[in-house]
């Protein structure tokens, strides 16, 4: 396997990876969704609440609240020392108290633990008239996306290697201008392809040239994008998934011992 | 009624955003350019924001039944 980084910013990190296959990339595609702990609200107990959103709607934007996430020192309740029945190693209080006029942000939430606070602090969480008054204690845990997709981390999907043939098309300037990603270069009557890498795969070139110009995605090298929501960096991702994936092999292959 | 805190189809946190995007549409510049520079690349996230209407200031009028 062969890995080249193709672009990093603040939202995603995309890097080649040539020599696998689809299943290997569709394994950890699906280990960062499901079995990567992330925390987020779990439960919420309101004191008051006069705002217009109901308290289970308000108690679901609660939960999905992006949590800046701790794996260090917290948790997963069935794998904490007080086996589920809640300490400050597993759970952790967020209180909320506000009265109105104006938007509630996730920013008031006050959490315990200053380490863990909401990544987006304007994220509006409801909007409160005169008079109108907002007083619970959530709880936070810390859990896997098999649990609920709150916990998931983000996304990590992949495409294939775009792979395109330019034949004796003869509409260049046409094609160029329809991709929507800009992967071709025009100039008078020849097609080259300029970004290689932006191509995704949506054929429209094909269509437009009447085959004329090939285009495919690898089965052998792909390009993968790791896109956080913000609770683990995206190297804590990729180290977590790996990780989880290596947990798993070995109660694999401790049980299939225990059959000789 | 209320902006949602995530896409509904990607899982994207795009609540944070919501600002922004009302401010910078309500002086005039096209949805798209403000969707483009916010990040929001994929249509689901974009239908979000294009889709919502904000009524949460009408129906906080009315007592909760």
């Amino acid at each position: 396997m062969e890995i080249k980084l193709l672009s990093q910013d603040k939202t995603q990190v995309r890097v080649v990876v040539k020599g696998t296959t689809p299943a290997e990339m569709n394994t950890y595609r699906r280990t960062v969704l499901t079995t990567l702990p992330a925390m987020a609200i779990d439960t919420v107990e309101f004191v008051e609440n006069s705002s217009a959103l109901y308290d289970e709607m308000l108690a679901h934007r609660l939960g999905l609240v992006v949590l800046k996430t701790d794996t260090e020192s917290y948790f997963e309740k069935a794998k904490c020392k007080c086996k589920g029945a809640g300490c400050a190693r597993c759970t952790l209080e967020l209180t909320l108290e506000v009265e109105g006029p104006g938007i509630v942000y996730a920013e008031q939430l006050k959490s315990k633990d200053p380490a863990v606070i909401p990544v987006h602090g304007k994220t509006p969480l409801v909007k409160l008239l005169d008079n109108q008054k907002v007083k619970l204690i959530a709880h936070a845990i810390l859990s896997t996306g098999q649990e609920h997709i709150k916990f998931s981390p983000g996304l990590l999907y992949y495409q294939g290697y775009p792979q395109i043939k330019v034949g004796a098309v003869k509409n260049p300037e046409a094609i160029a201008e329809m991709c929507p990603t800009n992967v071709f270069e025009a100039d008078s009557k020849k097609l080259t392809v300029k970004n290689k890498e932006a191509c995704i795969l949506c054929m429209a070139c094909v269509d437009a040239s009447k085959g004329d110009v090939e285009v495919s995605g690898s089965a052998t090298d792909f390009i993968l994008t790791i896109e956080p929501w913000g609770q683990l960096t995206p190297g804590q991702m990729v180290d977590g998934c790996v990780d989880a994936l290596h947990e798993q092999i070995d109660a694999l292959s401790e049980e299939i011992k225990k059959l000789k | 009624m209320i902006i949602p805190i995530r896409c509904a189809s990607c899982g994207k946190p795009i609540a944070q955003l919501w600002g922004d995007y009302q401010r910078r549409t309500a002086q005039g510049e096209s949805a798209k350019t403000v969707m483009d520079e916010l990040g929001l690349v994929r249509y689901c996230c974009r239908a979000q924001f294009m889709g919502h209407v904000d009524l949460i200031d009408e129906i906080a009028k009315f007592k909760k039944g």
